[in-house]
This record gives C-alpha cells, sequence and structure tokens, in this order.
C-alpha cells in the first residue's frame, strides 16, 4: 500500500511552494489534524480551567434555549414564564443575565472564531454552497432534531456526555447507551435514504 | 482501465466515505476512481479505508480545502 505523494498539486500555489505550510512543526500544529489523545488532554485541561473560573462544566446547547428565549423576548414575547426557564435552566430569569454575562454563549463564539481560525490557519478555508435541495432539507431537519432532542435529554453531547461522565453523573451513561443506538439507527437511515 | 470521478463536494461526511465505498464496488479491478471533496475529514478517513482495504491511492490537493483522491481499485 503506497500513499505515492500528496504534494503533487497540479496548481503549485495552491499547495504551497514554500514558507510555513511546508514546514514540519507548523505543519503538526496547524494542518494535520491532531491525535486523538492530544486532543482528549488539551480538552480535559481546559474544561478543568473552565469549572475552576465559572463554576461549571462545558456546554453548548443551553445557551442556544436562551439564544431563542432572548430573540422571542426581544421580539415583544414574554420567554420568562416558559418552563424550560422556570424549571430547568433557571439561569435565564436570574438578575443580570443576559448575552455578556452568558460564559456559554461567549463560548458559543468562541468555537465559532477558533474554528474559523483554524481552517485559515491550516489553508483549508472556502465558501461552499448547498449541493442539493436534499441536503438543505437534511440540515434543517436534523438540526431541529438535534436541539430538541438536546434540550429533552437536559444537554447535547458536550454537557450531557462530555461534562456529565467526569462530574460522575449518570445521566452521562444513560446518555451514552443512547448515543450509540440512536447512531446506529441514523447511520442505516443515512446509507438507505440519503446516499 | 476505465477511469471515474465522484463529486462529493459540498458533501460532508460519512457521506463522502459511503459513496466511494459504493462507486469502488461497482468498478472492475484496475479502474480508477477520482473522488473529488472538499471537507478535511474525507480527506482523512477515505485514505484510512483504501489503505485498510489495500487499494492504491494518491492525495491531489487540487486547490486551498479543495482534494481529488485517485483510487485503484486493486481486488
Amino acid at each position: 500500500m503506497t500513499n505515492l505523494s500528496s504534494t503533487t498539486g497540479r496548481d503549485a500555489n495552491a499547495a504551497g511552494s514554500g514558507g510555513l505550510r511546508n514546514n514540519a512543526v507548523f505543519k503538526d500544529l496547524f494542518v494535520n489534524p491532531w491525535t486523538y489523545v492530544t486532543g482528549a488532554v488539551i480538552l480535559a485541561l481546559l474544561n478543568i480551567a473552565l469549572i475552576a473560573s465559572t463554576g461549571k462544566g462545558w456546554g453548548v446547547t443551553t445557551a442556544f434555549a436562551y439564544w431563542a428565549g432572548w430573540i422571542w423576548n426581544g421580539v415583544g414575547g414574554d420567554a420568562h414564564n416558559w418552563a424550560y426557564f422556570t424549571e430547568v435552566a433557571k439561569a435565564f430569569n436570574g438578575e443580570g443575565f443576559n448575552f455578556l454575562t452568558d460564559p456559554a454563549s461567549i463560548m458559543n463564539l468562541g468555537i465559532i472564531a477558533g474554528a474559523f481560525l483554524s481552517v485559515l490557519l491550516a489553508s483549508q478555508a472556502r465558501f461552499k454552497g448547498l449541493k442539493s435541495g436534499k441536503q438543505a432539507v437534511a440540515a434543517i431537519l436534523g438540526g431541529l432534531l438535534m436541539g430538541f432532542g438536546a434540550r429533552l435529554a437536559f444537554g447535547c453531547n458536550i454537557g450531557a456526555l462530555f461534562t456529565a461522565l467526569p462530574s460522575l453523573s449518570g445521566q452521562g451513561w444513560v446518555f451514552i447507551v443512547f448515543i450509540f443506538l440512536g447512531a446506529a439507527v441514523g447511520s442505516r437511515l443515512l446509507v438507505k435514504y440519503f446516499i | 482501465m476505465a477511469e471515474q470521478t465522484l463529486d462529493c463536494l459540498g458533501e460532508a461526511c460519512p457521506v463522502p466515505l459511503v459513496r466511494t465505498q459504493k462507486a469502488l464496488a461497482g468498478l472492475a479491478v484496475g479502474d480508477v476512481l477520482i473522488v473529488q471533496i472538499d471537507h478535511s475529514c474525507a480527506m482523512k478517513n477515505i485514505p484510512e479505508w483504501a489503505d485498510k482495504e489495500g487499494h492504491n491511492f494518491e492525495i491531489d490537493e487540487v486547490e486551498t480545502g479543495r482534494w481529488e483522491i485517485v483510487i485503484e481499485k486493486a481486488h
């Protein structure tokens, strides 16, 4: 098995004819994917730093529910009495709680900025159009199901799994069993109906 | 030896890999499949799969963030 070559780009400019892109250290840091172990250790250290500084573990999608609530309030609605905010994510009704004082909202912006920086450093940034109407429908449907599911499960695979497991929460173990079941069903549906 | 191009531009994992597996299954030994991708994960999992299956392959960076994986069906 030979990987014949990985630098036979037809467009010399695109492949990079020298400089940083061919520097081995730069490539390992910014171009090639990190190993799972490297990623895991960095995520663990960052989560420890996050719990130490904010008192809460990492979560992503609860902030989306806050955003929806703020938008709803912004257009004249009243989300303060929604059961989700009075019973589950009570921080929403806390004194002085807004986009800027919610660490998870700021971190979500950081994820987007960081992901963008990462593709820029790897020279892999490009605008991608939608391939088909089918892809658009699948993306919207998938997003709605994931968002709705994450609210029912009181968290997504970050809050209810990544943060729950090291916090010794039983929720994470229930979540991991069903994420495997869901993935097994989902991949069969994907291959059968989408590809 | 036939050559076939598979357009997977704009498609995210695992769609390019599954389409590659299906396309290669329909080719004869010695045929070449050119998979066009712009999703960096596919640049990892398609060559990994080809390597595991024993097919020769080559990765071509066509332009920034766009690649062609050339796979020769070995068996």
